[in-house]
């Protein structure tokens, strides 16, 4: 216990990282994953395929190994990103394309007569979207989403393997100093777990007032 | 008004409007006839251009579609016509994470851009028309079918339409609650309103339309002012359809 509290700073840094690097990749990955499930529905035939294509092989490798493809990979093509960068680049790709999934799934859920609806007052398909199908959208998707976010919290444990300093790789590197194992592991535990506990709080509270309207 | 002309509508192989010939004058309320499956409805979505058109030229208000137009030609057409057609719906469509006031307002502060204060009096009007003033801040699940068709018609009411086109408004209703809908679009009917209407209300048929129009198969078949139509079909299918009704 004393060994946690003496580096418990040390701990918290590595704790800020993993936080950073889950809100960024969230952030970057809600883009991504509106974008894509747009030109999945919306797009001409060359855009579906490439944002299916864009999923499947997401969906279909493992997140680590798109990390090192990140990382090192595009080292052999004169691109060098320092670790940070890699990793949220990296995790936004990644869950990009899972919550692409979540969203399509979410629009193709609204019945079309809300669509008819909106195009019958004059309302261009945009505009249709926008306020009619992406407020209803949202409440679907909420759910599988706050899944996803917390997934991605603990999956962005994988980018201690390219040395980012998040939670996971602090631990480690106490370890190494200190010989000892199981108190640091168990102290990343619990504050993972804090965390996820924290975030799913968050998600439940949006989820109430999104279901309150109506 | 409105005029079609050799409009036709095919679904991947199967013909489903074949060469009408609609038209409609101001103020003039045309319902449609015809069993289930005979286009009515195709018809009727043709005309604001929910249904793509496969061939022919579709007329409103002075704004021509034509269906050899490129594509995004006709999307612009078809959105200027939908500005001054409201269009009512079997199932209602009311938008449900907005309250009544809400679904009314939408459009004229979405696509008339019109400032909240002034869209908001005109949506109270509405509701007002209506009879739902008091019904304005509830959401859509918690209305009853006949008040949420109200709150739909005061919705497609509000872009100040010269056509309103009815697509089965009163079919997804319990029986009791038809009446206050009817109620409505009699009351529309009155001030002038041109109207197109399918349904299965004879008697509302009867009463307020100035014209039938009875299809079959994709075809219009038969037009007739209603008294004429009732008391007696010209044409063999038209006989028989009404046969059917008043088997009931």
């Amino acid at each position: 216990m004393d060994l946690l509290l003496d580096n418990g700073f040390f701990l918290l840094k590595g704790a800020y990282y993993t936080l950073l690097i889950t809100v960024i990749s969230i952030f970057f990955g809600l883009i991504i994953g509106i974008a894509v499930a747009l030109a999945r529905l919306k797009g001409s035939r060359p855009i579906r395929w490439l944002a299916r294509a864009y999923v499947s092989v997401i969906r279909g490798t493992p997140a680590l190994v798109q990390i090192f493809i990140v990382y090192y990979g595009l080292v052999d093509y004169g691109i060098t990103l320092d670790s940070l960068t890699a990793a949220c680049m990296a995790l936004s790709i990644n869950v990009g394309a899972y919550l692409s999934e979540t969203f399509r799934g979410a629009i193709l859920s609204i019945p079309k007569g809300q669509t008819e609806a909106a195009y019958a007052s004059g309302m261009t398909s945009w505009q249709a979207l926008r306020r009619i199908v992406f407020p209803q959208a949202a409440r679907v998707a909420i759910a599988p989403m706050g899944n996803t976010f917390i997934g991605m919290l603990k999956e962005s444990s994988l980018v201690a393997v390219i040395a980012v300093t998040e939670l996971l790789r602090s631990a480690q590197l106490l370890i190494a100093q200190y010989y000892v194992n199981m108190p640091f592991y168990l102290g990343i535990a619990v504050m993972y777990w804090v965390m996820s506990t924290v975030f799913s709080a968050i998600l439940e509270q949006i989820e109430k007032r999104l279901s309150k309207a109506y | 008004m409105i005029q079609t002309i050799g409009l036709s509508k095919t679904f991947h192989d199967a013909e489903v409007l074949k060469n009408i010939d609609l038209r409609v004058a101001k103020s003039e309320i045309v319902v449609l006839l015809g069993p289930s499956g005979s286009g009515k409805s195709t018809l009727l979505r043709c005309l604001n251009g929910l249904e793509e058109l496969s061939g022919g030229v579709v007329e409103v208000n002075g704004i021509r579609v034509d269906a050899a137009m490129k594509s995004r030609e006709k999307h612009a057409k078809f959105r200027e016509i939908r500005r001054q057609t409201g269009m009512v719906f079997q199932q209602f469509n009311l938008y449900p994470h907005k309250t009544a006031l809400g679904n009314v307002i939408e459009s004229l502060l979405i696509v008339k851009k019109m400032p909240r204060e002034q869209a908001v009096q005109v949506g109270e009007q509405l509701l007002e028309r209506v009879g739902l003033a008091d019904k304005k801040d509830a959401f859509p699940s918690r209305l009853s079918g006949g008040q949420q068709q109200r709150v739909a018609i005061a919705r497609a009411l509000a872009m100040e339409p010269a056509i309103m086109l009815f697509d089965e408004p009163t079919s997804a209703l319990d029986p009791e609650l038809v009446g206050e809908v009817l109620d409505v679009m009699r009351q529309l009917a009155k001030e002038g309103m041109t109207m197109v209407v399918v349904t299965h209300e004879m008697k509302f048929a009867r009463q307020v339309a100035n014209r039938i129009v009875f299809m079959d198969g994709g075809s219009i078949v038969e037009e007739a002012e209603p008294a004429a139509f009732f008391r007696e079909p010209q044409t063999e299918r038209a006989r028989r359809f009404l046969n059917q009704l008043s088997d009931y």
